[in-house]
């Protein structure tokens, strides 16, 4: 589904992607831990769209197709989707009006009529109980004073409403609480099936007991450094990054 | 950056929609401004002595005054002799029903969207229509007749009110408040009228439709609305003009008068034909809108702002009355090459007298956009409280967005709190949107429908449903 | 005769006394500026500029103009007007001209510190380099001073120099057989790296009329760092009209504060231009009035280039009878980008007979920045009044901590303890606050 291949990103002049590569198969779940400033939101963004980074090597194929040359908004009709670490706040614009808008334009450049708003509504309710969201929460402004546990919530809420072919979650877990946790894990796991793909961007393993990942990746200073089951995740929680920096520098 | 270029002459490249021109015969006095074109007019329209005399009062006023240069706009001066005064459609002039309408005007309204029929059917809107200063047809007449409303042009009312029109009229904006104001005293043509008698509240929302049609005519209409003691009443003012490569002059007076207890509601939605993307033609829009607050009375002005070439015009409210509210709620769009300036005065003078003001401003294309807006607190003002919220969004580049509050206070016990901020949509909203798949212009007419929140959600339903789509539409071309 | 039909006429006669010969540049700048004033007049309140602000009772009276030197002054006169305390350089003008038997001037490599008219004979190509090309000639009060200016502090700091000490600079008026009226004018220039502060104060021992005319300008190097603190107490018979003109350099940054508890009419023009990149302008002021004077605080900040920031804190609190204008302007032009603008301007009214007109206008060309200016007027806040008062603090001693508190935040860029304490004195006299209890 998502083929990698020797990826290298610049912001400002400064190497942040230093030759990466990865392969995503359809029905699979990816981990990917590092230590901070390692590049994982970076990755997350550079295969998102976003253009203030600049791609200075390597290839990233979706479904097949070279996208990057796509606009953010097509990957996203393309079926990618991004749980952002921090969602963006946009006054005035409610949830509900936001995620209308961008259903509808999904569905426009599918050459479908905009869906009906008994069925919007319809849906709307289902994925508000999957995640067991507040109705009130619909009306408020987009991210605006949300707390940090209910900004995830609310990602993946749209991700559930978006239907996505594959999902990034950066850092979803961070600011949830327990029961939180287990909400938005099961959310995810309920919308898993084996012809769309997840990659999680995290730093504990608490998530991963929810979301079972088949591969766990380091990675570190740009790079993929280690991969392997989830027992990987597992170790690195109790052992820390230590040890693997001095695997790379032995 | 060339990707940003590339945007934004999307977002700045829609062309105005509302550009047709209506093909009705139409009776046009010769150009022209004295005396004689005052007499003509006033004649024609059977005016009484005393409003003659009132008229070339205005005129007398307006040759002693001078266009004013102090807004921040620049633009050639309209030539007023070479303006037609008085423009009538030449058809019959009562109309009992819709079938009486000349069918081309009715096409007009279709295309405009605001069909008479739908407006009648579905809305319940009363509907006075103004093409070319004279009211053409008027509806829900006898409903409000029934709770003693009067809501007739202002030709009409002079007919038949006339002692209303004479102890208002000018009241609120005399002769010699302002060039234009003279102007529109000396040469008004039509404009609504509107009476809510003691303790009423007017059942439906009143609206009027304006149009400028006929080439090469300005357009000077006069409203005068009173809404006497405890009553209520909410206007809705919505403007359109056909496409024209000359600018043409709209040079309009609106006057509120707010007796004890009352409440005013003026709602504007203005689009105007802005001129083309090279900034030829548009409509020069100068206007003098004022209310007066008697005791505890209040006024909203609420305004979405998105045509003509040339905006000037500071709704205001006196704050005569102890308790008096005054409220100014403004969203103005300008693209290409749109200028205005635009804002409100609140003038306190009563006690424990109360203003807010929320603006926002956003500029595209070459546009600018200022707010120049006055706050005066007068010594015998005790208690007086200001709350100013102004704030600017700039798309791209070249156009600009100017700020200029002035703020006098002469009584301590004031409070005034005054905040402005400019800033721009940001990147990242922007790739959040782009990320859930929704394309950049659309996300543009999102939030900036967004940030307009707070004024559009002061406007009745049916309007605030046009102007979100006027907002999208003068910013973008794809949202419907 | 009128005060500006004498000021034109006195120059046409005496101007060639003034120093600058025949063929100078300084005399042309003399013949310019009086150019100027004479097609503009005093500014009036139909200039927008002025618009609440009139010269009229200042501009009606009769004054002299002519310098003198005077001998009556020691050293006990001046020091209660300095701060003391601190090892500093000083300049001290007395009724127009240069008293060095008061100062203390430095001629150092690296940097010095003198007497204008010094300057401009010992150095002129320093001084023709810099010398009227900071001001805006435009304005009238400008070109008044440029065709009189004679004497004045002249501050030339070396690249990569940091000045020891504080300069101090006094400008003493002492006649007290007539009206004066004088056209001080600064010229200070810190070129790259260079490092300064400094002390600007003018002030009357006499009960005639004074009506001061000041320009300063102001040359901030790349890099370099510019303070410069006006005290502003003077007593009710003294105007001041002050023009300061600032110019940055990149990454530099330079600081002027404004501190003002009287005088008649106190008119400060502050004008900020960029010339390099991430740069940062700040300004401060307090400004605590009673009596019938009137403070008009001027500010206008032009963003020409991208990158730079600037902050402004005006605050006032006036009681009796006077008035506060502040009209704060900033100009974010075409290119320049991540400007970074924020202006602050908050008021306390304490008289049935005070007033405030203010005026924060932002005028933005460009699109990524973020401009802000906030203003509020308004009374002390009640239920902090309320709180303390609950604590057994009596309403006065409240109404005194919170304008204290209210006031103290522009303070907050002043690093030398000894002038910031001088001026927490002040401003807690002023405000009757025993600092004891603080
Ligand atoms: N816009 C930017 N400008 C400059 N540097 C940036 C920018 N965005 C990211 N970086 C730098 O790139 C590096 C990688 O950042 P990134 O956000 O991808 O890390 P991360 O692995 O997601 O870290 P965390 O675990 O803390 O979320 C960091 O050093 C960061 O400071
Ligand atoms: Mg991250």
């Amino acid at each position: 589904m998502l083929k990698i291949k020797d990826l290298r990103v610049e912001i400002e002049g400064k190497e942040i992607i230093k030759g990466l590569s990865l392969e995503i198969n359809k029905g699979e779940v990816h981990a990917i831990m590092g230590p901070n400033g390692a590049g994982k939101s970076t990755l997350s963004a550079v295969i998102a769209g976003r253009d203030e980074y600049e791609v200075t090597g390597g290839s990233i194929e979706f479904e097949g197709k070279d996208i990057m040359d796509m606009a953010p908004e097509d990957r996203a009709h393309a079926g990618v989707f991004l749980s952002f670490q921090y969602p963006v706040e946009i006054p005035g614009v409610s949830v509900t009006n936001f995620i209308k808008t961008a259903l509808n334009e999904s569905r426009k450049a599918r050459d479908l009529d905009p869906m009906p708003a008994k069925d919007m509504l319809k849906l709307m309710r289902e994925k508000q109980a999957l995640l067991e969201m507040d109705k009130q929460f619909m009306s408020r402004s987009l991210n605006e004073g949300f707390s940090g546990g209910e900004k995830k919530r609310n990602e993946i809420f749209q991700m559930a409403m978006l239907d996505p072919k594959l999902a990034i979650l950066d850092e979803t877990d961070s600011g949830l609480d327990i029961d939180a946790l287990r909400i938005v894990a099961n959310g995810v796991n309920k919308l898993k099936n084996e012809d769309n793909a997840v990659m999680i961007i995290t730093h504990y393993q608490r998530l991963l007991d929810h979301i079972i990942p088949d591969f766990v990746h380091v990675l570190y200073d740009g790079k993929i450094v280690k991969s392997g089951d989830k027992n990987l995740a597992i170790e690195l929680e109790e052992k820390g990054y230590d040890w693997i920096k001095k695997e790379i520098e032995a | 950056m060339t990707e940003e270029d590339k945007l934004l002459e999307e977002v700045t490249s829609a062309e105005y929609k509302y550009g047709f021109v209506t093909d009705i015969e139409s009776d046009t006095i010769k150009n022209g401004l004295n005396e004689d074109v005052i007499r003509l007019i006033s004649s024609k329209k059977n005016e009484p002595e005393w409003l003659l005399e009132w008229r070339l009062e205005g005129l007398k006023k307006f040759q002693q005054l001078v266009e004013p240069e102090w807004a921040n706009v620049h633009y050639k001066k309209p030539d007023l002799q070479s303006i037609s005064y008085y423009s009538a459609p030449k058809a019959k002039k009562t109309l009992n029903s819709l079938d009486e309408v000349d069918p081309e005007l009715l096409k007009t309204f279709e295309k405009l969207g605001i069909s008479l029929d739908e407006q009648k059917m579905l809305t319940g809107v009363a509907v006075d229509i103004i093409v070319d200063s004279v009211s053409v047809a008027t509806s829900f007449k006898e409903k409000l007749g029934e709770l003693g409303i009067i809501f007739c042009s202002i030709s009409e009312a002079i007919q038949e009110h006339p002692e209303l029109v004479r102890k208002y009229l000018g009241t609120v904006v005399p002769q010699s408040d302002n060039y234009y104001a003279a102007l529109n005293s000396a040469v008004f043509t039509d404009g609504s009228f509107c009476y809510i008698p003691k303790g009423t509240r007017c059942p439906m929302e009143l609206s009027t439709y304006f149009r400028i049609n006929q080439a090469g005519t300005g357009q000077f209409e006069r409203t005068l609305l009173i809404a006497d003691k405890g009553s209520y009443v909410s206007y809705l003012e919505g403007c359109t003009a056909p496409s024209r490569d000359e600018n043409q002059l709209h040079a309009a007076v609106v006057e509120l008068i707010a007796m004890d207890e009352a409440e005013i509601k003026y709602s504007t939605v203005q689009n105007w034909y802005p001129g083309n993307k090279e900034g030829v033609g548009g409509v020069f829009n100068f206007v003098t809108k004022r209310g007066i607050c008697h005791e505890s009375a209040k006024i909203s002005w609420t305004q979405v702002e998105t045509g003509s070439a040339v905006t000037w015009k500071y709704p205001s409210c006196i704050l005569k009355g102890d308790n008096s509210i005054g409220e100014f709620f403004s969203v103005a769009v300008t693209n290409n090459f749109q200028q205005a300036d635009t804002g409100t005065k609140m003038i306190h003078i009563g006690k424990n007298t109360k203003s807010t003001i929320i603006s926002k401003g956003i500029a595209a294309g070459e546009s600018n956009s200022s707010y120049r807006g006055l706050v005066k607190i007068m010594k015998g003002a005790e208690n007086a409280r200001n709350f100013s919220q102004c704030d600017s969004l700039l798309m791209g580049d070249k156009s600009g967005s100017h700020t200029f509050p002035y703020i006098e206070v002469k009584n301590k016990t004031a409070r005034i709190e005054h905040e402005a901020t400019t800033s721009k949509i940001g990147e990242d909203q922007l790739f959040y949107c782009n990320q859930r798949g929704i394309s950049t212009d659309a996300a543009i007419g999102l939030i900036v429908n967004g940030y307009c929140k707070d004024v559009l959600n002061q406007l009745p339903m049916e309007f605030a449903v046009e102007a979100q789509k006027l907002l999208s539409l003068s910013l973008e071309g794809s949202v419907g | 005769m009128k005060l500006q039909d004498k000021l034109i006429n006195s120059f046409e006669k005496f101007g060639q006394s003034l120093s600058g010969s025949e063929t100078d540049s300084l005399r042309k700048m003399r013949t310019e500026g009086i150019e100027v004033f004479k097609n503009l007049g005093f500014p009036t309140t139909k200039d927008e500029e002025w618009k609440y602000t009139s010269l009229n009772k200042c501009i009606k009276r009769d004054y002299d103009f002519g310098a003198e030197f005077s001998l009556d002054i020691r050293s006990e006169d001046v020091d209660r007007f300095l701060c003391t305390g601190i090892d500093s350089y000083k300049l001290v003008f007395v009724n127009g001209v240069f008293n060095a038997s008061l100062s203390n001037t430095t001629q150092q490599d690296k940097f010095f510190v003198s007497n204008l008219k010094d300057a401009y004979e010992g150095n002129s190509e320093l001084f023709n380099q810099y010398y009227g090309t900071i001001a805006d000639k435009e304005l009238s009060m400008v070109g008044l001073n440029t065709a009189y200016a004679q004497e004045g502090a002249f501050i030339h700091v070396k690249a990569g120099a940091v000045v020891d000490k504080l300069i101090q600079i006094l400008y003493i008026n002492s006649d007290s057989s007539r009206s004066m009226m004088n056209q001080a004018r600064n010229l200070i220039i810190a070129e790259d790296r260079g490092e300064v502060q400094i002390l600007e104060r003018h002030q009357s021992l006499s009960d005639e009329y004074v009506f001061t005319n000041s320009v300063t300008e102001i040359s901030v190097g790349n890099e370099a760092n510019v303070k410069h603190f006006k005290v502003q107490n003077d007593i009710d018979t003294a105007s001041l009209v002050d023009s300061t003109f600032v110019k940055q350099g990149t990454k530099s940054t330079a600081l002027v504060d404004t501190f003002v508890f009287s005088g008649e009419l106190t008119r400060n023009n502050l004008h900020f231009e960029f010339t390099g990149e991430h740069a940062e302008a700040h300004m401060d002021a307090i400004t605590l009035l009673k009596g019938s004077s009137l403070v008009d605080h001027h500010t206008f900040v032009d963003h020409a280039v991208p990158n730079c920031q600037s902050f402004q804190m005006y605050k006032g609190i006036y009681d009796e009878k006077s008035k506060g204008v502040f009209n704060g302007k900033v100009m974010v032009r075409k290119d320049a980008q991540k400007t970074n603008a924020y202006q602050q301007n908050n008021n306390l009214l304490l008289s049935d007979f005070a007033s405030i007109d203010t005026k924060p206008q932002l005028e933005i060309f460009a699109d990524d920045v973020a401009c802000s200016h906030g203003c509020t007027i308004g009374q002390l806040d009640e239920e902090a009044l309320f709180y303390m008062q609950s604590r057994g603090i009596p309403l006065k001693e409240a109404k005194a901590f919170l304008m204290f508190a209210f006031a103290g935040d522009t303070l907050k860029n002043i690093t030398i303890p000894e002038l910031k304490e001088q001026l927490v004195n002040l401003v807690a006299r002023e405000l009757k606050v025993d600092l004891e209890l603080n």
